[in-house]
């Protein structure tokens, strides 16, 4: 159902490097997996009387900063695979040329 | 006197605590030796806390005051999707392998109020993704009944645990099943709890919307008392719903039909789908006949929209899983891998990190997701969430409780199942439902005696754990 290509499409977008060996196997378990969830494809949806997504629905809190004690800043930052003083460092993202 | 664990539940190892009979060290070691002689062919822990100890000490001087409470010195073990501040809690992943948790989950600070002892961390597959613990980076959890087998998953550690007599509670999570499927397979009582219930802060997620915390343990009463503790005193705030209003598909405690003895269903069409081993079914039909011998009401009820459960359940989980799971990007915590530039990093760490359930889904959720295939699969999956949930909705018009078998087998082999996917999903038939609807949901053990474990599934009313409790206690006769 879906090529190699596809699924090398996914790969790209979801950032996960793989071999060639596991892209091929992948392929395989799409076809099954994707086969048996099709059957939806055959439901009356028209039943369903709310007819949107949204139903129920999110309630986040206020987005504001919140107090984070020197300790628990060392802890967050410690897990960090490389920092630098009090940020984390990544590699560059822009070139300089 | 040395407390026998063989026979022990929460409640009187808290009245032996009380009245002096052993203390809360003597009854954290009794555990600790029977993880040494135990562990290292189960498999059930990751990690022995070294300070669990020093907890039990804590809990003597709260003994020793007058200040104890029903957990204080109780013995758990953590699944280790949940963070506890200072501890390494990895999901069982090569991702989070040196993972320290900067915090603690609500329900490890609602425990560590209560004055619990943590045991150690138990194993699961990675990131909440399996049904057998097999998916775990660091090696499976055995069956206690039958090392051959899988204890069942994906708290698979938890639960055999409980069973082996490693922890006398634990915590779980369950996104579709994952609490109660190893409680069938292990013989103990698993509870799902109503969605929002138990607050998830803290709790590594894998697909939110699914995504609940619930107690592992030897008895009703004794999963009870666990889930008085971490529950929310007003779920609805914490739950996804928040706003205080309910949707009209709800269903609510107040409408109990039985007055006396709760009334129970039991959806026919749904078992006949076939598909279920002989021992599951004939557990089954002594169970429904157990609960017309104490003089329950049984009625036939129809839930039409059930039969697509699980492709539905599968689309919204890894719809959700590809989004949650694009955190582990090797920056900001976890594992990193060098590659040729910041994005080459991100594909050597998730390539390296991630096991292959977990890029499975996380690669079908981005498909699901993408333009083109969106109302198709997320959209209409949503739709018929909705239809299975009015479906509930209106057996629970002339019902209390639904009884379903837990799995549709007793625990299998290990390999059995791990090279078909498909198979192992369909592990989850009859657990999904309660995850899709956020309805409360509850295994206890059901198998004749001698024979692997079976369990049997008591679903309820949204927030109305109690009529669970209930009907458990009295199939248990506790």
């Amino acid at each position: 159902m879906i090529s190699v290509k596809d699924l090398e499409n996914l790969v790209n977008l979801a950032r996960i490097k793989l071999t060639d060996e596991d892209k091929q196997s992948l392929v395989k378990e799409f076809d099954s997996i994707l086969g048996y969830v099709d059957q939806l494809k055959k439901v009356d949806v028209s039943l369903d009387a709310e007819g949107r997504v949204g139903a129920v629905r999110n309630v986040t809190r206020p987005d504001m900063p919140a107090p984070v004690s020197s300790e628990d800043r060392e802890r967050l930052l410690n897990e960090a695979p490389d920092r630098e003083g009090d940020f984390i460092a990544v590699k560059k993202i822009i070139a300089q040329d | 006197m040395k407390p026998d664990l063989k026979t022990l539940t929460i409640q009187k190892a808290h009245e032996a605590m009380k009245k002096g009979e052993f203390t809360a060290v003597e009854l954290t070691q009794a555990y600790l030796d029977e993880i040494s002689k135990k562990n290292s062919d189960i498999h059930a822990y990751l990690e022995i806390f070294g300070d669990a100890l020093d907890s039990a000490r804590e809990a003597d001087k709260r003994f020793k005051a007058g200040t104890a409470t029903p957990l204080t010195g109780i013995p758990f073990g953590i699944k280790d999707n949940m963070l506890i501040k200072g501890k390494i809690a990895s999901s069982a992943s090569k991702m989070l392998e040196k993972y320290h948790a900067t915090y603690d989950a609500t329900v490890i600070t609602k425990l560590k109020k209560e004055g619990s002892v943590f045991l150690g961390r138990t194993n699961m597959d990675e990131f909440a993704m399996g049904g057998s613990t097999e998916n775990s980076a660091f090696g499976v959890t055995k069956n206690p009944h039958d090392l051959t087998r899988v204890p069942g998953g994906t708290s698979g550690g938890s639960a055999a645990a409980i069973a082996s007599n490693m922890a006398l509670g634990a915590l779980g999570s369950d996104t579709g099943g994952s609490i109660r499927q190893p409680a069938s397979f292990c013989g103990v009582v698993g509870l799902k709890p109503t969605y929002g219930v138990v607050s998830r802060y803290g709790l590594m997620a894998a697909a939110s919307s699914l995504d609940h915390i619930g107690p592992l343990a030897r008895t009703v009463s004794d999963a009870e008392i666990i889930f008085n503790i971490i529950r929310e005193e007003d779920w609805k705030i914490h739950g996804g719903r928040g706003d205080g209003t309910s949707t009209t598909k709800e269903t609510h405690p107040s409408k109990r039909i039985g007055k006396k003895k709760p009334v129970i269903g039991v959806p026919r069409s749904f078992l006949a789908m076939g598909g279920i081993h002989a021992d599951v079914k004939s557990a089954f039909d002594a169970a429904e006949k157990k609960f017309r011998d104490l003089g329950y009401e049984i009625k036939d009820i129809e839930l039409p929209s059930n039969q697509y459960a699980l492709p539905v359940y599968y689309v919204i989980n890894f719809a959700e899983i590809s989004s949650n799971m694009s955190r582990y990007d090797g920056i900001k915590y976890g594992l990193h891998k060098d590659g040729k530039d910041v994005v080459g990093d991100y594909f050597e760490t998730r390539g390296a990190g991630l096991g292959r359930e977990v890029i499975r889904r996380i690669l079908l959720g981005t498909y699901v997701l993408s333009s083109g295939y969106y109302d198709a699969y997320y959209n209409r999956a949503n739709a018929v969430r909705r239809m299975i949930t009015a479906d509930f909705a209106a057996a629970f018009e002339s019902v209390d409780v639904i009884i379903t078998p837990v799995a549709p087998s007793p625990a299998f082999k290990i390999g059995e199942k791990v090279s078909d996917p498909v198979a192992m999903y369909l592990e989850d038939i009859f657990t999904v439902t309660a995850n899709l609807t956020g309805l409360p949901a509850l295994s206890v053990p059901s198998a004749p005696a001698g024979s692997l474990p079976i369990g049997l599934q008591l679903t309820g009313r949204h927030g109305d754990e109690q009529t669970l409790f209930e009907a458990g206690k009295d199939f248990l006769g506790e």
